[in-house]
């Protein structure tokens, strides 16, 4: 027998909008490639840069998060406020009209990633294409949530999305992305055999091409659960920081053993996941690093939100720390 | 058919968060935590053959679970052959029922710790019978003081330190007991010493058995299992159907490697137990209930196990031997300890929940607090894939699935288990 089960509001608002809209948050097109405007990167090429939406997503996630923390979720007033977003997402939700005053720091920054990563790879000899507002959301939180009735639609307008590019390789910037795509989408879309390609494991292949960073001080890998588990790229990263002559510590948790951020339980349980956050944070700073640096969007935004106030450590995106050679 | 989770998820998220604010569980979990891992780590070196030996019961388990309605048949015959009685309960009621039978009215049963138990509310079943039950593991007895379920299922009341166990006890006792753990433990000892000895029962449950020799193999720290199994007239093991392999030498591997994961080099001691008391010490003439029980009973507890076999895609989570690592190194379990549980802890926990101890239902809030970040995966000695199994699980509650959906040899195979028992 069919049992039809009610589950928390947040999941079939993220299932929806992805759906609709290709995007968890039901971002414009236009917003999520923002952050290319001036690239002129062209529509069709063999290596398609893939952001997924992923880190230009990051400062709205937060945002909900940070008012889901405060509502219950089981009341009516959730319910209701999550509705009227809804409202307002049928015509194309305008995330940065309603939090733009907050935000607009962060979101500056996130965009930012996009392009600092674009930029060391065509540095690296990478000729990339980019599907601007075009681009859509990978669906791995579909597979992650269950619904995969769901992704198997939508993989397969993310595959036409990609076929329209005309690229063998996929150069992800986010794990989860490169999973999806890497380990699903071959069981989801028949025929589908893109080569599925993380950031770090592009720039690991070019290293000796990375301009050194000049600095004594080491550094301190929190590594993603996909990355090192599923995708098992860890030595790769290491390799990177020696070229550009940074020192390493390492933490008591890392490679494969890996302690997780506590990102995906953000949506359900976000004060556990803050508290998951912190205690990673403080694994890592038990090394004396001063910088720690992540692969992963969704990492990098809970072990920002795990540090504690006056925190002396700085979290960085590796694709952030690695721009420093190029800027300098 | 509508169910609403809303409320259910709202509240076991206050559940988790309050747990996770609590300083005791944060106290107890910090320093469980280090321990297991630098034990083990220390363990794993004296006794380096062990990840290799880890790989040989994967293959064994892989192969029992395939085979289990075979081995199931075995097993119950060597019990039977060894002069103890075997039964087969479909699900908890029957096993309830079983127990019950032997049992009798008015009795006083000594227990050991036992997942199953918990499972089918072994202990509350016969208390309402009128049986009177003592928990014979030293943090399931401080839980039935308590009143509480496990919160590890190995170390039970790793949430209760010394000084909370001193209240419990001081009142319990009626008299002063201090939060030094030596004091703590002596007082049970003490107590417990004459429960033993004047029990009609003693139950325990079973961490591996061998089909070939219809032995148990109960592994134990305390002396409790060996006092409960050994001191009453009458032993009853109730163990679930995925615990049988196929010879004696198997089960002696499982254990191993079951030990060697819950941070053991050895084990205090090891029971075997195949049969009842017996001696031909006078005229060579076999007289049962030496110094041991004169009676054994082994009750093979299904309640959802065999349908989880059958499904490839769950069958693997039968291949737990419940060692207890992953939940040391499980990242919502650190902060929350068994409130990310329901009978079953964990990410294990929540497949286990859903098939044989509260279903999708209860199982859904479990399911979708993994974080799927796969470290269990790393610690397992049976490198179970909780994750993979817990986005099936997700796929199923979102499709509107039901457990066993479509099994249609369900009803047919356990018809003919019962009917070979009855035979």
């Amino acid at each position: 027998m069919a049992v039809e089960t009610k589950l928390p509001p947040v999941l079939d608002i993220i299932r929806s909008n992805i759906v609709k809209y290709g995007n968890p948050l039901a971002m414009k097109g236009s917003e999520v490639a923002s952050w290319a405007k001036g690239l002129n990167l062209p529509k069709r090429g063999d290596i398609l840069f893939y952001t997924g939406g992923e880190y230009q997503l990051l400062p709205f996630i937060d945002s909900l998060v940070k008012t889901m923390t405060h509502i219950d979720q089981g009341s009516k007033g959730f319910s209701l406020m999550m509705g009227v977003r809804n409202i307002l997402d049928k015509a194309g939700f305008n995330a940065e009209k309603v939090y733009a005053s907050v935000l607009a720091k962060d979101r500056e920054r996130y965009n930012r990633v996009c392009n600092k990563a674009a930029h060391i790879l065509q540095r690296l000899g990478y000729d990339l294409c980019y599907p601007g507002d075009e681009e859509l959301y990978s669906g791995a939180l579909l597979y992650e949530l269950g619904f995969w009735e769901d992704l198997k639609e939508y993989a397969q307008k993310v595959v036409d999305m990609i076929e329209r590019t005309g690229a063998k390789t996929i150069v992800c910037l986010s794990p989860h992305a490169a999973e999806v795509l890497k380990l699903i989408y071959p069981q989801m879309v028949p025929g589908f055999s893109a080569e599925i390609k993380t950031f770090v494991e592009m720039v690991w292949e070019q290293r000796d091409k990375l301009p050194a960073i000049p600095t004594s001080k080491p550094v301190v890998i929190h590594d993603s659960c996909r990355l090192a588990r599923e995708l098992e790229v860890d030595e790769e990263i290491r390799d990177i920081l020696q070229a550009v002559g940074v020192p390493i510590v390492e933490a008591y948790r890392n490679k494969k053993w890996t302690t997780c951020c506590g990102g995906p339980s953000k949506l359900l349980f976000p004060e556990l996941s803050h508290t998951m956050g912190s205690r990673r944070v403080d694994e890592l700073e038990e090394t004396g690093a001063e910088i720690i640096l992540t692969s992963c969007p969704y990492c990098l935004a809970s072990l920002e939100g795990g540090q504690a106030k006056g925190d002396k450590t700085t979290v960085e995106d590796l694709i952030e720390f690695l721009y420093r050679g190029f800027a300098a | 058919m509508k169910l609403d989770l809303t409320k259910d998820f709202a509240e076991y998220a206050k559940d988790l968060n309050q747990a996770s604010r609590d300083a005791n569980i944060q106290k107890a979990m910090a320093r469980a935590v280090k321990s297991y891992r630098d034990t083990t780590a220390e363990t794993m070196k004296r006794y380096p053959h062990t990840p290799d030996l880890a790989l040989e019961v994967q293959g064994i388990k892989t192969n029992a679970i395939e085979n289990n309605p075979d081995l199931l048949q075995q097993a119950m015959a060597s019990v039977e052959r060894n002069k103890g009685k075997a039964f087969y309960a479909k699900d908890a009621e029957a096993a309830l029922a079983l127990a019950a039978q032997i049992i009798g009215k008015g009795k006083t049963v000594v227990k050991g710790k036992s997942m199953l138990g918990e499972e089918i509310h072994l202990r509350e079943y016969l208390e309402e019978q009128g049986t009177e039950v003592w928990e014979t593991d030293l943090g399931e007895f401080i839980l039935q003081l308590k009143k509480e379920r496990p919160m590890h299922i190995l170390s039970p009341a790793i949430h209760v330190p010394r000084e909370q166990v001193a209240e419990i006890f001081s009142k319990f006792f009626g008299k002063e007991v201090p939060p030094d753990i030596a004091a703590e433990v002596a007082q049970v000892r003490e107590f417990m010493r004459d429960k033993y000895f004047t029990a009609d029962v003693g139950i325990s449950g079973a961490n591996v058995v061998a089909a070939d020799t219809g032995a148990m193999v109960i592994i134990e720290n305390e002396g409790n299992v060996r006092l409960s199994t050994g001191a009453p007239p009458v032993h009853i093991v109730m163990v679930g159907i995925e615990k049988i392999v196929p010879t004696f030498s198997d089960a002696m591997k499982v254990a191993e490697v079951t030990w060697r994961y819950a941070q053991y080099g050895i084990p205090g001691y090891v029971n075997i137990i195949s049969g009842p008391s017996k001696t031909g010490d006078i005229e060579k003439v076999t007289t049962y209930g030496a110094h041991g029980p004169k009676e054994f009973y082994v009750i093979f507890v299904d309640n959802g196990r065999s349908l989880m076999a059958r499904d490839e895609r769950f069958s693997q989570a039968l291949h737990c031997l419940r060692c207890g690592g992953c939940m040391y190194e499980c990242p919502v379990f650190q902060v929350t300890a068994g409130h990310f549980g329901y009978t079953y802890l964990g990410g294990i926990g929540s497949i286990w929940t859903a098939f044989v101890s509260g279903g999708l239902e209860k199982a859904a809030p479990l399911l979708y607090t993994c974080l799927r970040c796969g470290r269990c995966v790393e610690r397992c000695p049976m490198s179970i894939n909780v994750p993979e199994m817990v986005g099936q699980l997700r796929k199923m509650i979102v499709n509107g699935e039901q457990i066993g959906d479509g099994d249609l040899t369900l009803a047919a195979t356990v018809g003919n288990a019962s009917q070979a028992l009855s035979s």
